[in-house]
């Protein structure tokens, strides 16, 4: 006696699960050039590290004798993983089987996903292509089960939750996502999607019956408007540039909320300065200039690129949120981009900076603010879009960081917003350019001195005197004598100031240990 | 292609006139919002066949603003 067939049935079994969905199946999703999840696996992961859970999961067919006739696999696959050397949990539907709406096997699986995360505490990676339930369920007549989960079963949705505040997780819709992968996939701290790939929360037939609406997935759901709506971070080019992209995203995050990031050896100098910033700022305060420049003249290069790693561009433009690295240390970067409303804080670009702060809180990302901020954005659509709640909350998140907090204020520093862009005991370097004040010159002297311009002699003239005059009152200097900046400086000295700062910064608040980040009520 | 605009405000001065060949980059209006003038461009490189707006026209976001063929 040996068990040899049953150490076969076990080798035949895994050969039956690597099938997916079958050769038809597999070669329709290649010809829409698409991978399968196994292939995307081993896209994203080092070569040969993936380590499969749950891989005899799946719907059985068995013979009147009880021989296995056939095996559809669980379509949610799940396993261990190294990127870059380090582990990672990572999952993802298998859309060859039922397009990835969940059999029974694969809705097992996908929900153990966050809670590997959560015991093992490493990233979650997960690869999103599906639709969610069907009004059929996910049993078949001969698979019923009892309906819903038993009462005392915790809601999947706990640990789901729970893996935000305590291990990064980075995501990709690879192609239609629907349901709740649609909310999976959303459930994370960078999101990246596919030309190809539309979220939607229900699909074109279901919006056309409710509603009326007769639209393509593309046009309910895909980058243009996703993008846009700030569901999904980054669009990638190519399903290989979205597991790059997910692969330079945790390069700059902990394992876990219990770690610090790692520094990187950096040989970019600290001391390098750029002439460019000197004159950056065009002194005509109606042209604009592009902030990005200044945040890559700054941040540390890795080779002839920068280590800026912009996230949701398109979604509430007026700020500019990435990731970077300083002197080799992983920090958070926040700007404001005046080629859009002239920096203006919307409601999207407050709820952008609430959820980029309590992001870096959550994994000891120091954050430096590149600064200039108008005001909150004002007219009708900014008062119906509730951007003063918004914008106050992302204030209350702003000064409720625990991580250090550097802001170099390069032009405008404005109104109730401008208190988003400085953090608790915060560095404030200030360049030659700053102005701050209640409100920009430009909009508030009209109002303000409006009888006394109306009644001068040449109205215009006085406006500009005014102006002038006020502008003149908002300049950096008395700020300086006073102490309401650490430093004035000339820009080209801003990356080794910071990195100074950032070095005793950090070894300060290095001196704690790192713990999960849980917030409070906010407005 | 269609050259939006992602801003409300107004059309502040066309530079680029109809039927001229564009780089990627170049200069297509200047939009003045909040205050500050905002250069709309080509997103690549294109001859200009349509613009769509004229001098001191206000603009919603989204609204079409050249045609690059």
């Amino acid at each position: 006696m040996s068990w040899d067939d049953e150490i076969d049935e076990i080798h035949a079994r895994r050969k039956l699960a690597k099938q997916q969905g079958g050769d038809a199946a597999v070669a329709k999703h290649h010809e829409k050039g698409r991978l399968t999840i196994r292939e995307r696996i081993d896209a994203l992961l080092d070569q040969g590290s993936f380590d499969e859970v749950g891989q005899g999961a799946g719907v059985p067919e068995y013979d009147e004798d009880g021989n296995l006739k056939d095996f559809q696999p669980a379509n949610f696959i799940l396993g261990f993983g190294e990127i870059d050397g380090r582990k990672v949990i990572v999952g993802g539907e298998d859309f060859t089987v039922r397009g990835g709406s969940p059999n029974p096997a694969g809705l097992r699986k996908s929900v153990y996903t966050e809670q590997l995360a959560l015991h093992y505490k490493v990233p979650l990676i997960r690869l999103h292509e599906g639709g969610g339930g069907s009004v059929g369920g996910t049993s078949n007549e001969k698979n019923r089960r009892p309906l819903g989960e038993p009462v005392f079963h915790e809601s999947r949705f706990v640990p789901l939750a729970q893996t935000l505040s305590s291990v990064p997780v980075a995501t990709a819709a690879l192609g239609p996502v629907a349901g709740l992968p649609a909310a999976r996939l959303v459930a994370s701290h960078f999101s990246v999607m596919t030309e190809n790939a539309a979220v939607l929360i229900a699909g074109p037939q279901v919006v056309k019956r409710a509603l009326g609406h007769d639209m393509t997935k593309e046009e309910l759901g895909g980058p243009q408007v996703h993008l846009a709506s700030g569901a999904i971070d980054n669009l990638a080019e190519t399903e290989e540039d979205a597991m790059a992209q997910i692969a330079r995203f945790l390069s700059f995050v902990p394992d876990n909320a219990w770690q610090f990031p790692d520094r990187l050896a950096a040989d970019d100098p600290a001391d390098r300065c750029e002439d460019m910033l000197a004159t950056i700022v065009p002194t005509n305060r109606r042209q604009p200039f592009q902030m990005r420049k200044i945040i890559e003249a700054v941040v540390d290069r890795q080779g002839e690129a920068s280590s800026f790693f912009e996230m949701g561009r398109k979604y509430g433009p007026s700020l500019i949120t990435g990731l970077a690295r300083m002197n080799g240390e992983a920090v958070g970067i926040i700007g404001n981009d005046c080629m859009y409303y002239a920096g203006a804080m919307t409601a999207q670009a407050a709820q952008k900076l609430r959820r980029f702060a309590d992001f870096c809180n959550s994994f000891h990302l120091p954050i430096i603010s590149f600064v200039d901020e108008p005001g909150f954005m004002i007219g009708p659509d900014s008062e119906k879009a509730g951007t003063i709640r918004h914008g106050t909350a992302a204030i209350s998140a702003v000064l409720q960081s625990r991580v250090p907090w550097a802001s170099v204020q390069v032009l405008k520093a404005f109104g109730v917003a401008a208190q988003a862009h400085f953090g608790p005991d915060g560095y404030v370097l200030s360049w030659p350019s700053a102005a701050s004040g209640a409100l920009p010159v430009e909009g508030g002297v009209a109002v303000a001195f409006g009888r006394e311009i109306a009644a001068a002699e040449d109205p215009a003239a006085r406006q500009k005197e005014l102006e002038d005059m006020l502008a003149a009152s908002q300049s950096p200097f008395p700020r300086a004598e006073g102490l309401s900046v650490h430093e004035i400086i000339d820009p080209r000295e801003t990356r080794p100031k910071l990195i100074n700062w950032l070095k005793v910064a950090l070894a300060a608040y290095r001196n704690t240990q790192p713990q999960p980040y849980l917030t409070g009520m906010r407005p | 292609m269609h050259v939006k605009s992602e801003i409300a405000g107004s059309v502040w001065k066309i530079i680029a006139a109809e039927g001229a060949d564009l780089a990627a980059d170049d200069v297509i209006v200047i939009l003045e919002s909040m205050k500050m003038e905002i250069p709309l461009t080509a997103p690549k490189a294109g001859t200009l066949s349509k613009l769509h707006v004229a001098e001191g026209d206000m603009i919603g976001e989204g609204q079409l603003i050249a045609t690059l063929d």
